[in-house]
């Protein structure tokens, strides 16, 4: 194998780096005139100076435009992000592959588009963590729907330096990935952003909507507090707040139901009567509101599901009573209902083309928390995600800067794909499956986003050309992992594949405590199940493994969206070849796993080294 | 006695969920800290908390303390310490100092920690308190029988049950009938807990599901008031419950033993019809209450009293996920980022002015 040289030629955007740092973190040596057998170049062939061009002809290179590698941040992440790319380039100079064309360093500018309290506190919280800001939408500092207005007036009055506020502006278009999302705004055309918050404020609307009301009569709760009604001595006045009666609400409008039920009990002659399905009493303070409300002398009613009958648009109310067994009625005379803040979702999303559809895009997957949705620097908070009011909302904000930050400052070095584009066909098959948005093709070829790819190699699995992988994991250095290892293990070569979210946790705890495996398991870790792909399953058979196994995560809880389910998919379908060929399917398994279940892991390794051995 | 001294920007007591994640929140954005766990072991008790999914995932979280600690092993910024409890704090020209003490416990390799051997006085800017919530002790509400009646446990000893995908009544065998008791130690007037520990209806769907997935062949009940489930998945899960999990709206009024030494839930349903239920395995949904430290930490720092006896913000100190009130591990989480990004904000106030 051939010793790689660093050769640096300093260039714009490579201030402050010590070429021997980064040779020496990246596993390489840093060339100063010596014989060099292969060379890692930190310019583009085009921009080395002749004499170097000279020097190397005829050994392999990899001409590395380092610059746009190393993108901001401090010292430490640049460097980080430097020596990667130079080790990633080093591994490639043997293989004498085309260079991977790069995108540019991302942008840090942070676009925040919405009202209310999460975008103010999103645009305050990316401004902390250093990134400008703009803060854009109709009127983005007055409270959504249902935030608590002195707390959104002390955040606007208290926007920092690096906010830029464009009231009246509006997101229409949003294209591109993280650290280049290209947005389309009213009245100020198009920018270019590293990261994107939508956070609308929201409207009001009932939680009662699909009850048979007569809506030009039901009173709105929030303009019946404003103006509370009275009754008479020889006239009460009945009340009925339905709180979740259709389904139950959120702990949030349930909270202010029974706070809104309260305040109007309060009035002269009038009796309230609360209807719900359940109490929803999780929200901070849920319970004593509840019961502050029914000492006031709210009358709460628990109704089964369709146990409350609506007449005349809700002028009569009927339901049973299980303690007195009878059919109660009630025909109030105010009816109202409990509210919840509900956002639109922006238009430019139900693109199919363009970005993936709702429930893909917002996963319900516990790694997609804190406003994080599957594409890659793109963040839903507040109403439109259906984060409750509040706290929630500040913490949610919190950990989308957090995040953003960490894509756009290069703190963690993702081992972004290269492309072979002799071998590209440009059929975008890696551009539709990749799960997280990162990569775009521009004219004629595929470009990954930096800020956007989080190496899960799922790319590297569909590809039908073996174009496009992340470094370390394409399917020949993945071959060639599989043919050393087998070619010494004994029978009965065992292969199990194990994704870094799961199966490389539980490996790790069962190693921490000394668990000893049968021989003849080989353990491949792969950043995601999804890389594993069909080809690389056949590939292990053929190279002589008795059994596949992949372990990856349990159905909704991918890192990769659905990374996980590409791999059941592909481990399905060579159980089907295997099938048709007369040999048995089950030498090929899927394993859902999670990291905290390494018994789980043992023993599904133990039965399949049983069953295939010969 | 010279103590050992040391500086840090931020110290973060309590190396649970919240208080990891906090770490991690300021790594991530190159601030150095300093994390005391007073066990012997890093990652709370969400580190022993069991898997839950059935066919998919059931997003209870307890799968991502791994994620933090793996992560946090590769970070040079935070430094951990296990066996290290704050014994005095004070506050002198707008710096914590504060001591930490060993603390007595052995048990396995704390990687990526170390224990502290011995005192050390630390000077920082900001602290995060995460120091957790304490289960409410079953003891306490003797009518449900624990401790007395055999077969009845509490929900922390099913998680560690089904964390060794193990499920045992009182003679060892896997039970056929298992019911879940809700509210044990919270909306309890009795108790004076006035509220609603927000976790214990999801986590003990998330078992129920989990029992009936893995041992078909057992029934489950779940005694409850109102299910204080959320987020939209519950809405889409619950129907596919009710036909796995008997709910059963009632709260019951004592556990008592049976004559074949099994458990009996005696309760009474919404029509007023009294029941005596034999069940072979009891678990009451226990609430969370304010951690242990809560009232010495409060008076150490200065700190109001919060609602219920947990604790909240005060000057340069940060409070994160339960030590602030009940939440889920996902929800402690990002609650963590909230405190992580506080004590950032405070520390850039004092480089603006430092700077002029």
């Amino acid at each position: 194998m051939a010793r790689v040289s660093l050769l640096w030629v300093e260039r714009p955007g490579l201030e402050g780096l010590e070429p021997a740092a980064v040779a020496r973190a990246a596993g390489v040596e840093l060339n100063s005139g010596g014989p060099v057998e292969a060379a890692v170049v930190t310019c583009p062939a085009e921009e080395a100076p002749e004499p170097l061009r000279q020097r190397l002809a005829g050994k392999p290179v990899q001409w590395l435009e380092l610059a746009a590698e190393v993108g901001g941040g401090d010292g430490a992440h640049r460097l980080a992000r430097a020596a990667a790319a130079v080790a990633r380039a080093a591994g490639r100079a043997e293989l004498a592959t085309l260079p991977p064309v790069y995108a540019p360093q991302p942008a840090q500018k942070v676009l925040v588009a919405g009202r209310g309290l999460a975008a103010l506190a999103a645009a305050h919280e990316a401004a902390l963590a250093g990134h400008p800001v703009l803060l854009a939408g109709e009127e983005p500092t007055r409270p959504g729907a249902d935030d608590d207005p002195a707390e959104v007036e002390r955040l606007a009055a208290g926007l920092p330096a690096g906010v830029e506020l464009a009231s009246g502006c509006t997101l229409l278009r949003l294209a591109g990935a993280a650290g280049d999302f290209r947005a389309e705004l009213s009245r100020r055309g198009k920018e270019s952003f590293g990261a994107v918050v939508l956070a609308p404020g929201g409207e009001t609307v009932s939680c009662e909507a699909e009850l048979a009301l007569d809506w030009s009569w039901v009173r709105p709760l929030p303009e019946l507090l404003a103006s509370p009604p009275a009754g008479e001595q020889d006239r009460w006045l009945q009340v009925a707040l339905l709180a979740g009666v259709s389904r139950p609400t959120t702990a949030g409008a349930f909270r202010r139901a029974v706070e809104a039920a309260r305040r109007l009990q309060q009035g002269d002659f009038v009796q309230v009567t609360l209807f719900f399905r359940e109490a929803r009493v999780a929200s901070e303070g849920g319970e004593r509101a509840y019961r502050a409300a029914r000492q006031a002398g709210v009358l709460a009613v628990r109704v089964p599901e369709e146990g409350l009958v609506v007449r005349d648009g809700g002028r009569r109310l009927r339901w049973h009573d299980p303690l007195l067994d009878e059919d109660l009625e009630l025909a109030p005379d105010v009816l109202t209902t409990a509210w919840e803040a509900r956002a639109a979702r922006p238009e430019f999303l139900d693109d199919p083309v363009q970005w993936p559809a709702w429930e893909h895009l917002l996963p319900d997957n516990p790694r997609f928390s804190g406003g994080r949705t599957a594409v890659s620097g793109l963040y839903i908070l507040g109403p439109l995600r259906g984060t409750p009011p509040g706290a929630d909302r500040r913490a949610e904000a919190a950990a989308a800067a957090g995040d953003l930050h960490r894509l756009l400052s290069g703190g963690e070095v993702a081992p972004m794909p290269s492309v072979r584009h002799t071998y590209c066909a440009r059929c975008l098959t890696c551009v539709r499956t990749c799960p997280h948005h990162a990569l775009g093709h521009r004219v004629d070829r595929i470009q990954p986003a930096p800020a956007a790819c989080q190496g899960c190699g799922v790319c590297a699995a569909e590809c039908p050309a073996e174009a496009i992988a992340p470094p370390g994991w394409s399917n020949p250095e993945l071959r060639a992992g599989l043919q050393r290892g087998l070619a010494l293990a004994p029978d009965p070569k065992l292969v199990v594949f194990t994704c870094a979210g799961s199966g490389r946790g539980a490996l790790d705890a069962l190693a921490r405590q000394a668990h000893t495996w049968p021989a003849g398991v080989l353990f491949y870790p792969v950043p995601c199940a999804g890389r594993v792909g069909l080809a690389l399953v056949l590939k292990a058979l053929e190279l002589g493994a008795r059994g596949v196994l992949v372990a990856g995560c349990h159905h909704g809880n991918c890192r990769s969206v659905n990374g996980n389910l590409r791999a059941q998919l592909r481990v399905d379908q060579a159980a089907r070849l295997l099938e048709s060929l007369g040999l048995r399917p089950e030498a090929v398994r899927f394993l859902p796993l999670a990291a905290n279940q390494p018994r789980r892991l043992a023993r599904a390794v133990e039965e399949m080294a049983q069953e295939v051995a010969p | 006695m010279e103590l050992a001294e040391k500086q840090t920007p931020v110290l973060i007591l309590g190396g649970g969920v919240a208080g990891l994640a906090a770490a991690r929140e300021l790594a991530r954005r190159g601030v150095a800290c300093v994390l005391a766990e007073r066990e012997p072991v890093l990652g709370g008790r969400a580190r022993g908390f069991a898997c839950k999914a059935t066919t998919a995932c059931a997003r209870c979280g307890a799968c991502r303390v791994g994620d933090l600690l793996a992560e946090l092993a590769a970070r040079p910024e935070a430094e951990l310490f296990t066996c290290a409890g704050a014994v005095a704090a004070r506050r002198d020209r707008g710096r914590w100092q504060v001591e930490l003490a060993p603390q007595p416990g052995e048990g396995a390799e704390p990687f990526p920690a170390r224990a502290l051997g011995e005192r050390l006085a630390l000077t920082c800017r900001a602290v995060i308190l995460a120091v957790g919530y304490s289960p409410f002790d079953p003891r306490a509400k003797s009518r449900f029988g624990y401790g007395r009646v055999p077969g009845v446990i509490s929900a922390l000893e099913l998680e560690a049950m089904l964390a060794q995908d193990t499920l045992a009544g009182p003679r060892g065998e896997p039970p056929r009938r298992v019911a879940f008791i809700q509210c044990v130690g919270s909306r309890d007037q009795s108790l004076g807990h006035l509220y609603c520990s927000r976790v214990c209806c999801g986590y003990a769907l998330r078992m129920a599901g989990r029992i009936r997935h893995t041992w078909p062949e057992s029934e489950v009940s779940f005694f409850h008031m109102d299910l204080q489930t959320y987020g939209r998945a519950w809405e889409e899960a619950l129907p596919e419950l009710r036909r796995q999990v008997h709910l059963v709206r009632a709260m019951p009024g004592e556990v008592t033993r049976g004559e074949d030494d099994t458990p009996q839930v005696v309760y009474s349903d919404p029509a007023g019809r009294h029941h005596r239920e034999p069940f072979d395995l009891v678990v009451l949904s226990v609430g969370l209450r304010p951690p242990k430290a809560a009232s010495a930490l409060a008076e150490m720092f200065g700190l109001e009293p919060g609602p219920d006896g947990f604790l909240q913000d005060g000057p340069e100190v940060f409070v994160a996920g339960c030590a602030q009130g009940p939440r889920g591990i996902v929800e402690s989480m990002d609650h963590a980022a909230r405190a992580a990004a506080a004590a950032l904000r405070l520390l850039d106030s004092g480089r603006e002015a430092a700077h002029g």
